[in-house]
């Protein structure tokens, strides 16, 4: 079996950034216990999705070696720097590409000091992997994919895994409702932005739980339905791909990050 | 102290290919050239900024996305290495700029008088996007004068269109009063592509210009339309037309840098210059310049 664990990361970095703030308190927490989790899933490499890196021609993947320096979110710049420290397990990125390529998905490995590694991705890995000792392959939200698309790609990144004999935990990177308060709030107050949100997110929550991949996609269309989505929930279809199905899920965490939900979910696989 | 003026507006869109076409020394990545007609548009565009000698360039660019508020640089001196993160093989940009944080701070608190959610980013360590890096190296690249730089709030895509674009009208207005109450010369700079469809494969060299045309009819035909409107002085029309240009040529004025900048100009009936106009994998891009003051 090449995939050992699989989690739901937010990508916000708010949480990481002010883990003493209540309401994001306990997505810090929950995002510490994931990292437990994953590591005595003992990986070898980390397969990351992360909404937040856009691409628009080729699919790209991340193959420097190691990806270090001081990140600034465009946004959340007040409340402090990341630190990117990123491994990439290159010669795995590498057969991802080809992969990919072979399957019909036009993909590129990028390989650029001072390339700009997105917020999500740092601190997912900062959390489930300090110090950044598992190589990872971090692959683009290509805007241009349909969830098809990048369920394909997370399914090429498993299978080159599985080819090098590699145990290999996935990590789909992103949000659930992606409404968010655009005007200033007090963040000790922060919840999510409205009330059909919140439901919106508890229900696909529910549905992660009960577990299936045929339920959690049920669960992603009501999910569309009923609230702004974060980029499609294509980092689950990153997810699914990688996984295949599972049998159910535990929800260390559920919050807000600026009125957006936000979860720290591990999947337990069939 | 006299009132300040806005000398000139431009539209000065950002492909970052411009800059690696150009082979500054800035840049790492080298070409052997490309989109010459483009370029060509922007040094007439450096020749008016010579002329005008500006004490001060405001650029708003898509590329700075911020979801609570406008948001204006505010450190004095920011310096550092962007890399484009979707055209990373083409743009890595030592960049060193000084900003005008006196203005910025002016700007940020009449958008605030207007109601508007304006902030100043003081974090010395912030990464200045490649859309506000590329106009400023297009129209300036001696990089000798001071700059505003404002985010693109998502309020345009966030929102309806309309209440998005208010919002950037607005901004718009609160940078003139903030420009006419500071005394100084300044030029506008709005970072946008007109029409936005492109190619989706990138050629074996770049910069070869035979792979080079507008991906779409419909946008190219759209944005003649606006800017033989434009030419004319018929910047009404162009507003009310912007829905449906922003709608079927995909352009990305949608994220608000044209609004915000006509309005400060308060939709001058001035005829704006076209410099040039010219592809980048199939986008629109027009290098305009509306002149209002000497
Ligand atoms: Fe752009």
């Amino acid at each position: 079996m090449p995939v050992v664990s699989a989690f739901l990361m937010p990508g916000n970095p708010l949480p990481f950034l002010r883990q003493d703030n209540p309401p994001w308190a306990p997505l810090a927490t929950a995002a510490k216990a994931a990292g437990e989790a994953l590591r005595a899933s003992r990986p070898d490499v980390l397969l990351i999705y992360s909404t937040q890196w856009f691409a628009v021609l080729d699919e790209l993947w991340q193959a420097r070696p190691h990806s270090t320096g001081v990140h600034v979110d465009e946004n959340w710049y007040d409340y402090g720097d990341l630190q990117m420290d990123l491994r990439a397990d290159v010669s795995l990125a590498q057969a991802c590409v080809a992969g990919a390529n072979a399957a019909g998905h036009r993909s590129k490995a990028v390989d650029y000091e001072g390339f700009p590694i997105d917020s999500g991705t740092i601190v997912a890995n900062a959390f489930l992997n300090p110090g950044g000792t598992i190589p990872t392959v971090v692959a683009a939200n290509n805007l241009y994919h349909d969830f098809a698309t990048t369920e394909a790609l997370g399914r090429v990144a498993a299978e080159q895994a599985d080819l090098q004999g590699k145990r290999a935990a996935v990590i789909a990177v992103g949000g659930l409702s992606a409404g968010y308060f655009d005007k200033d709030i007090d963040i000790a107050e922060d919840r999510i932005v409205d009330e059909q949100s919140d439901a919106a997110n508890r229900a696909l929550l529910a549905a992660m739980e009960q577990g299936g991949a045929d339920r959690l996609r049920a669960g992603l269309d009501d999910f569309a339905a009923a609230a702004k989505t974060d980029m499609g929930m294509k980092h689950l279809a990153w997810l699914l791909g990688g996984v295949g199905d599972f049998k159910n899920a535990h929800v260390h965490g559920y919050g807000s990050t600026y009125g957006a939900g936000a979860a720290v979910v591990e999947f337990k696989l069939a | 102290m006299s009132q300040g003026k806005i000398l000139a507006g431009f539209v000065a869109p950002h492909p970052p290919h411009l800059v690696y076409a150009e082979n500054p020394p800035q840049n790492e990545p080298r070409s052997e050239g490309g989109w010459e007609p483009l370029r060509w548009a922007y040094e007439k565009a450096r020749k008016s900024i010579e002329e005008l000698k500006p004490d001060v360039l405001l650029v708003h660019s898509p590329h700075w996305i911020t979801t609570v508020g406008h948001h204006f640089l505010g450190v004095e001196r920011l310096s550092g290495k962007s890399v484009d993160p979707i055209f990373p093989n083409l743009f890595r940009f030592a960049f060193d700029l000084n900003v005008d944080v006196d203005l910025a701070e002016a700007c940020c608190g009449e958008a605030q008088a207007l109601g508007l959610t304006a902030k100043m980013m003081r974090n010395p360590n912030f990464r200045v996007d490649y859309g506000t890096i590329t106009t400023l190296h297009m129209v300036r690249p001696q990089w000798d004068i001071p700059v505003v730089g404002i985010s693109a709030n998502n309020s345009p895509y966030y929102l309806t269109l309309d209440e998005g674009v208010e919002e950037m009208e607005r901004l718009g207005e609160a940078t003139r009063r903030a420009i006419e109450k500071s005394g100084k010369r300044a030029v506008l700079l709005a970072s946008n592509t007109f029409s936005h469809y492109h190619f989706h494969e990138e050629p074996e060299i770049p910069e070869d210009m035979s792979r080079e045309h507008p991906q779409s009819y419909k946008g190219y035909k759209w944005d003649m339309r606006m800017i033989e409107l434009m030419r004319r002085g018929e910047i009404r029309e162009v507003m009310r037309l912007f829905p449906e240009w922003v709608e079927e040529a995909f352009a990305e004025v949608k994220s608000g840098a044209f609004p915000w900048m006509i309005s400060a100009m308060e939709y001058p009936t001035t005829p704006a210059e076209l410099h040039g106009y010219g592809t980048v994998i199939g986008t629109g891009n027009a290098v305009m310049e509306w002149r209002l003051a000497a």
